[in-house]
């Protein structure tokens, strides 16, 4: 069993584009969304069975390249092709209504993304890190300005631009870290960080802070995200919002708990979640674009992530890891019925949900909004309960105070939409979804209210996982046995 | 006198120093650019600059004058007193990697001008409050 496949096929799937036309109008597509729900079914198997493997590149660690699939990193591969898998379900629907999207190029671009968001999760080497943060980066500028609209462009180059920035502090960082440690693996690296000068650790830390910052969307490095949210198409945001910025976000923390356990700017980093957390929904609280305000309602749940992952502490990386994978579903709802919405009424404000005709959109709206917000049954409250928690025993009570007014003002724009959807007033005739749609919508609510009303279902794997991801010792012993 | 200026001037530390301070101030002329420029492509440009002083930076840090070049053959059997190849390798991909963005970057702002008739970033404004 090897792990490759979860890179390879997406890539390979890419370069064969050209032929696979060969198979029919919707040849592509097809094949496409056949590999992703193969590559799922492949994940929750290894989910099942699960244990440590390490693939090799050719070359035995420290000097070749390796991927480390543990519990950690399957959780997100599992997570990444469900959620790549029910979009291309989705999208296949989507495509039938408008010819612009009937494109083969699109299926290159988001199988190149979830080639690169699960080859940054599995990856043990700083320099192939990189490369994986540019082919993400690359496929995703490319996405959001797949439309060619004046927005769409102002979108795709203010990502870009923001991208470029981030690529030149990181492979600064990279650079420095070669020169002083003579080594790229992150096992070797971690073993040897702490011996280095504190000032060197410093300036590489900041380095990496904002190379990565750029990317998990942290405050004050997330200017640019909503005007991204809002220029790109509908779909492509529910790509971003739940699957891209989550496989930085873990990349960011994997290298923070290997180089600096326990570290002093654990303290900063809550703070700086939290901080997100807070301007972002008082900033989102005025806007009256939907994509806009989901756009904002994501800068807050990524800063509460992040302020729950610096927490550092076992209980609050378990919260993480639930917040995570809430978020993603959620949020994949969310944008994936904004685009249902924006196809059949041409715009994207607020005011158009009271013309929305369509039930089952509105209680999937509903649902995924409870689950942002944290109000049982579906899974957000679990995720939000056990991270208030930890907060609670470690006695971080004013980030816990942030925590909680940014969520109550996240309520007051939860409802605000909520009355836009149940408003009384003339509405159009029904929006049509196809069959598929219907069932990814379905499958996901589903699972964001199964899993919050039953959490034990999945609680052996999210605790396995965060243990896995906190314990750099194994992942130490994992990549440097395997060579000897 | 000319021959001992050549000798101070080869010496491991004034080249390392050389590198070090012509790298950054390469890399602050490139953000001095990507601050003050409002033309799409200067900007562009500017990035590719910074990029450009990070990579001679870690070249001109890492490479040893006394050692060869990592290739076997005109009496070398060994590796030994040989430069470490991993940077350059590095370095390559990096360069590549960066023109594919220089390059995309261009491209898009290209189409938005044909769109809009405008290359200035702070005219740039389809979208927001």
């Amino acid at each position: 069993m090897s792990s490759i496949y979860f890179v390879a096929l997406p890539l390979l799937f890419g370069f064969a584009v050209p032929l696979l036309t060969k198979l029919g109008k919707n040849g592509v597509a097809y094949t496409s969304t056949l590999m992703q729900a193969g590559l799922f079914i492949l994940a929750s198997t290894l989910l099942i069975s699960t244990s440590w493997h390490v693939e090799i590149i050719a070359i035995n660690p420290p000097l070749g390249i390796s991927f480390v699939l543990n519990e950690a990193s399957l959780f997100f591969v599992t997570l990444f092709t469900l959620l790549m898998m029910s979009f291309s379900f989705y999208y296949m629907g989507l495509r039938k209504t408008d010819p612009y999207e009937n494109e083969n190029k699109f299926f290159i671009l988001i199988n190149m993304l979830l080639a690169s968001s699960i080859g940054l999760v599995l990856s043990s080497d700083i320099f192939n890190i990189y490369v994986f943060f540019e082919i993400a980066g690359i496929s995703a500028y490319i996405l959001s300005a797949y439309k060619k609209t004046p927005k769409a462009l102002e979108a795709g180059i203010k990502y870009l631009l923001t991208g470029m920035i981030a690529s030149v502090f990181l492979v600064f960082a990279i650079a420095l870290i070669y020169i002083h440690l003579g080594s790229l693996n992150l096992a070797v690296l971690s073993e040897h960080f702490v011996t280095l000068p504190h000032d060197t650790k410093f300036l590489i830390g900041l380095l990496l802070f904002l190379g990565f910052g750029f990317k998990v969307e942290i405050f004050p490095l997330n200017f640019w995200v909503t005007d991204v949210y809002e220029g790109s198409s509908a779909p492509v945001d529910a790509l971003f919002s739940a699957i891209v910025v989550k496989a930085y976000l873990f990349v960011f923390f994997h290298i923070l708990y290997l180089f600096l356990p326990n570290s002093e700017y654990a303290a900063f980093l809550i703070y700086l979640g939290a901080i997100s957390m807070l301007v972002a929904e008082i900033i989102a609280l005025k806007q009256s674009d939907l994509k806009r305000v989901f756009a904002y309602s994501s800068l807050g749940q990524i800063g509460f992530i992040f302020s729950v992952m610096a927490a550092g502490s076992s209980e609050a990386v378990t919260a993480a890891f639930y917040i995570v994978l809430a978020h993603s579903l959620a949020k994949m709802m969310i944008f994936l019925s904004i685009a249902s919405i924006e196809r059949e009424h041409k715009s994207s404000q607020i005011s158009t949900l009271t013309t929305l005709n369509s039930p089952f959109l509105k209680v999937i709206m509903v649902i995924a909004m409870l689950s942002l917000l944290g109000i049982p049954p579906p899974l957000g409250f679990t995720g939000k309960f056990l991270a208030l928690k930890s907060f609670t025993v470690s006695g971080e009570f004013i980030v816990l105070a942030m925590i909680i007014v940014a969520s109550l003002i996240e309520s007051i724009y939860y409802f605000k939409i909520t009355g836009a959807l149940f408003a009384k007033g003339e509405r159009r005739e029904k929006l049509s979804l196809t069959f598929s749609q219907k069932g990814v919508f379905g499958i996901l609510a589903l699972a964001l209210v199964v899993i919050g009303i039953a959490p034990w279902l999945i609680s052996g794997f999210v605790h396995d996982a965060s243990q896995v991801m906190l314990d750099s010792a194994a992942y130490l012993q994992t990549i440097l046995g395997a060579s000897k | 006198m000319m021959s001992s200026l050549l000798d101070w001037f080869i010496q491991p530390d004034v080249i390392t120093a050389i590198v070090a301070f012509g790298s950054m101030g390469l890399f602050f002329v490139g953000l001095f650019g990507l601050l003050t420029q409002r033309h799409l492509i200067k900007i562009f440009i500017s990035i590719s600059l910074m990029e450009a002083a990070v990579f001679l930076y870690f070249l001109g840090t890492i490479f040893h004058r006394e050692l060869t070049a990592p290739i076997l053959g005109d009496g070398h059997t060994a590796f030994t007193g040989m430069n470490d190849p991993i940077p350059h390798a590095m370095i390559l991909t990096a360069i590549v990697i960066g023109m594919a963005l220089f390059a995309l970057g261009v491209s898009f702002a290209i189409e938005y001008y044909k769109l809009t008739g405008r290359t200035d970033i702070n005219k740039m404004k389809e979208m927001g409050e």
